[in-house]
């Protein structure tokens, strides 16, 4: 087997796994969303709920960050 | 199992990078020994070449001039034998360019000469009445980089194996005589077709100007490649 | 948790390359006015000497409107979005302060330099890439450090998901880096050579084929990583926040990200068609082509949907007029160019005005749009004051419609006229043309398009004055707008 040949394998193997994995994506988003497992479109509002203020949507480690403000 | 993805930026980034590079490996990689390899009997740019070459990117003539003839019969009948792989093999960069506003020029060498480039470079419109092309002047009065020129022929040969002679090696000395025993008698070669008593006058006292460089280019484009 | 109470977002950073995206639009599209008048009225080439024609100006103005006008829009758009979806003021780093104003100021002179070697004609000639050796190190640290200040952000963010907007400045940073770093792969020939010749010169690692391979990899996908996904990092964020309504399908969003991603690197060769590149690179970058229909129209008809039920700001608000009408270009350029792929018509298209013409769809219609409506968002918020007159911009809106129809009408038809014309054999299988009677058949295309550029050119004098005197002399607002940007 030349290496035109493995190469050529290579991609339709790694094109495969490209499209199951993408079409998995698709079913995960939607599938976690009914079962309530996860809401995706709340992130939306990401964009419009963005003072420094506001509340996080999902706080990033929020223990830490008010032990640092507090020294 | 993707949750992971949405949350932590670096394994994110990472996957996002395999995406793109995925593509990149795929289509460039499998061909790259095999569309460099010359054409049967190609030959180097010789240093005067080069220095014409550099006029040719200075200017920039790309933004309007192909190198590149697609196999059509069309674009045969018109510029000749479509453009082989093999025959871009010491160009680097490449030249094709995206754009004719003017015509093709890979094979201009096949069919115009030394005394039409000198009219049609100092006033376009004096050869091609309708022409849209600028006057180059200034390539009557700049001088061409020769030093350069042959930097980048020594470069090429030693990093990328081009196959030039002995003549071209490393340092000034090595220079200095190149230029004199080979690149000034192939100007004079130019100047010999040219009709401009100065620029024949320049290249006698040991200067050659850009119009002189890109003419030797410009003919070595055709047939001439192998010759 | 209030440890955040009395903290503000800084926009010292966002203010300077507001100004710059502002002087490099007006200095960009001069040249572009200027190059496209050359062609109609060669004359002109010889206002500057040696600098001024059409073949020195070109690649100025390309790489003046890509990197000054283009780049300085969204890094804007980045360091104010990224702040406010990360709810993270960049205050709160030293590092990141000290950091963001070493960015701005190795890019102004990176510009200046850039501006220079340009106009002298030093130049690796690639196109999108001409900068030299010593400019690709200072960009490519310019970029770095950019990457150091987006992941710095991320790493002291509190909002802990990444917004839509974020993923797309991820990926317009990871793939310029990668790109840009194998097309400009070269050897200074001075350390080559024993010190011979000019420092400046390099020679490329790639030679024929192999670079032209390499280059349009890159070339193609400037265009996605400058011109595509940026842009969309802004309007996803930019159209919701103006109009007060989230995006009308996140999860669709998030699948045409991963479609672009994956898609869009294929499609490179499609510069290419008919070239000496192996043919099975260029059916397949013709095949992805129309594939990238489908991640794109995804994204765009995303954009539009999120107007859903709120369609009458589009006749109240200039700020979404110029995002609607951006989409809309994005959806025409995204359908145009994949017709340009398809090999049959890409034999006629290619090496005509058509090419150009597509190009100036999506960058007059699409990107310069978008960056107009995010600064015109940003300024009122930036500089606390209101829009200055609403009239003028929606004036400038008006005019530099007529001017993008005026400009893409022309070169279809220049275009297809002279790729017809190449072909046209008589009866005996003839050429029937000259080259130079293909030439003179597009005066009146060119007369035109360079109108359209003119007026276009006019749209941005408009803007910019509606934008200097927003910044200076705009009424003084008390608290911040939350949505709609007010404009007197």
């Amino acid at each position: 087997m030349s290496i035109a040949d493995i190469q050529a394998y290579a991609y339709l193997v790694g094109t495969v796994i490209a499209v199951f994995v993408f079409y998995n994506y698709i079913v995960y988003l939607y599938r976690s969303e009914k079962r309530g497992e996860k809401d995706h479109e709340k992130f939306g509002k990401l964009a419009l709920d963005d003072d420094i203020t506001s509340k996080p949507l999902v706080d990033n480690n929020p223990e830490a960050k008010n032990e640092k403000k507090e020294k | 199992m993707f949750h992971w993805l949405e949350k932590n930026p670096f394994f994110f980034a990472v996957v996002v990078f395999l995406v793109i590079a995925f593509a990149g490996v795929v289509t460039i990689l499998p061909n790259f020994s095999e569309a460099s390899q010359p054409i049967k009997g190609l030959k180097p740019y010789t240093v005067l070449e080069l220095a014409g070459k550099e006029v040719y990117k200075k200017d920039n003539c790309l933004s309007c001039h192909s190198q590149l003839i697609r196999p059509f019969k069309s674009e045969t009948d018109r510029y000749g034998q479509y453009s082989l792989s093999g025959e871009y093999a010491y160009d680097r960069p490449f030249l094709w360019g995206s754009k004719r506003t003017g015509p093709d020029l890979h094979r201009v060498g096949n069919y115009r000469t030394t005394d039409w480039h000198e009219n049609h470079m100092w006033d376009p419109k004096s050869v091609v009445p309708d022409s849209i092309m600028p006057a180059y002047k200034h390539q009557y009065t700049n001088m061409a980089d020769i030093e350069t020129a042959y930097a980048e022929a020594v470069t090429v040969k030693n990093i990328f194996k081009t196959p030039y002679g002995p003549e071209i090696a490393e340092g000034k000395a090595a220079f200095e005589k190149h230029f004199k025993d080979v690149v000034l008698p192939e100007a004079k070669m130019i100047t010999a077709g040219m009709k401009k008593a100065d620029i024949k006058a320049m290249v006698d006292s040991g200067e050659i100007p850009e119009i002189v460089a890109i003419i030797a280019y410009m003919n070595r484009l055709g047939n001439k490649r192998t010759q | 948790m209030q440890s955040n109470a009395g903290m503000e977002y800084d926009y010292s950073i966002v203010k300077l390359f507001l100004w710059t995206t502002v002087i490099f639009g007006i200095v960009g599209m001069l040249i572009g006015v200027l190059i496209a008048a050359q062609l109609a009225y060669p004359e002109l080439n010889y206002l500057l000497g040696e600098y001024g024609t059409f073949s020195r100006l070109r690649p100025l103005h390309t790489n003046v409107v890509i990197y000054g006008f283009t780049l300085s829009a969204i890094w804007a758009s980045f360091y104010y979005s990224g702040q406010r979806v990360l709810k993270v003021s960049i205050a709160e780093s030293k590092f990141l302060s000290i950091l963001i104003k070493v960015h701005f100021g190795l890019y102004i002179i990176a510009a200046a330099a850039m501006v220079v070697t340009l106009l002298m004609g030093i130049t690796a000639s690639k196109e999108y890439a001409q900068m030299e050796w010593p400019l690709d190190i200072v960009i490519v640290l310019i970029w770095v450090i950019w990457g150091v200040a987006m992941f710095g952000l991320i790493g002291i963010r509190r909002e802990k998901t990444l917004y839509i907007s974020m993923w797309y400045y991820i990926a317009c940073f990871l793939g310029v880096a990668m790109l840009y770093l194998f097309n400009n792969m070269a050897l200074p020939t001075y350390f080559f050579s024993g010190g011979l010749g000019n420092i400046m010169h390099s020679v490329s690692m790639y030679s024929g084929t192999n670079d032209a391979m390499v280059q349009w990899w890159w070339g193609h996908n400037a265009v996605a990583f400058v011109f595509t996904v940026p842009i969309i990092a802004m309007i996803y964020y930019f159209l919701p926040k103006e109009s007060g309504q989230a995006i009308y399908s996140y999860k669709l969003s998030l699948l045409s990200f991963w479609g672009l991603m994956f898609v869009y690197l294929w499609a490179g060769g499609h510069h290419l068609l008919w070239s000496t590149v192996p043919d099975w690179v260029q059916t397949m970058s013709s095949v992805f082509s129309i594939i990238l229909i489908l991640p794109s129209w995804g994204s765009a008809i995303n954009m539009l949907l999120t107007m859903k039920g709120g369609w009458n700001q589009l006749t109240e608000n200039p700020i979404i007029k110029l995002m609607v009408l951006a989409s809309t270009f994005y959806m025409l350029a995204t359908l145009e160019g994949p017709i340009q792929a398809v090999k049959s018509v890409n034999a006629i298209a290619h090496f005509t005005d058509w090419i150009p013409g597509h190009v100036h769809d999506g960058t007059l219609g699409w990107v310069a749009f978008m960056a107009f409506a995010a600064v015109m968002h940003m300024a009122p918020r930036v500089f606390k004051r209101e829009i200055y007159s609403k009239s003028l911009l929606d004036a400038q809106f008006w005019l530099q419609t007529v001017a993008i129809v005026l400009y893409f009408a022309s070169m279809w038809i220049a275009g297809i006229t002279q790729g017809m014309m190449w072909r046209a054999v008589d009866e005996y299988g003839n050429l029937m043309y000259s080259f130079i009677d293909t030439v003179s058949v597009l005066h009146p295309y060119y007369v035109i398009r360079a109108l359209g550029g003119f007026l276009y050119f006019v749209g941005m004098l408009m803007f910019a004055y509606n934008f200097y005197k927003t910044a200076t002399s705009g009424r003084k607002l008390e608290t911040e707008p939350q949505f709609r940007s007010p404009m007197a």
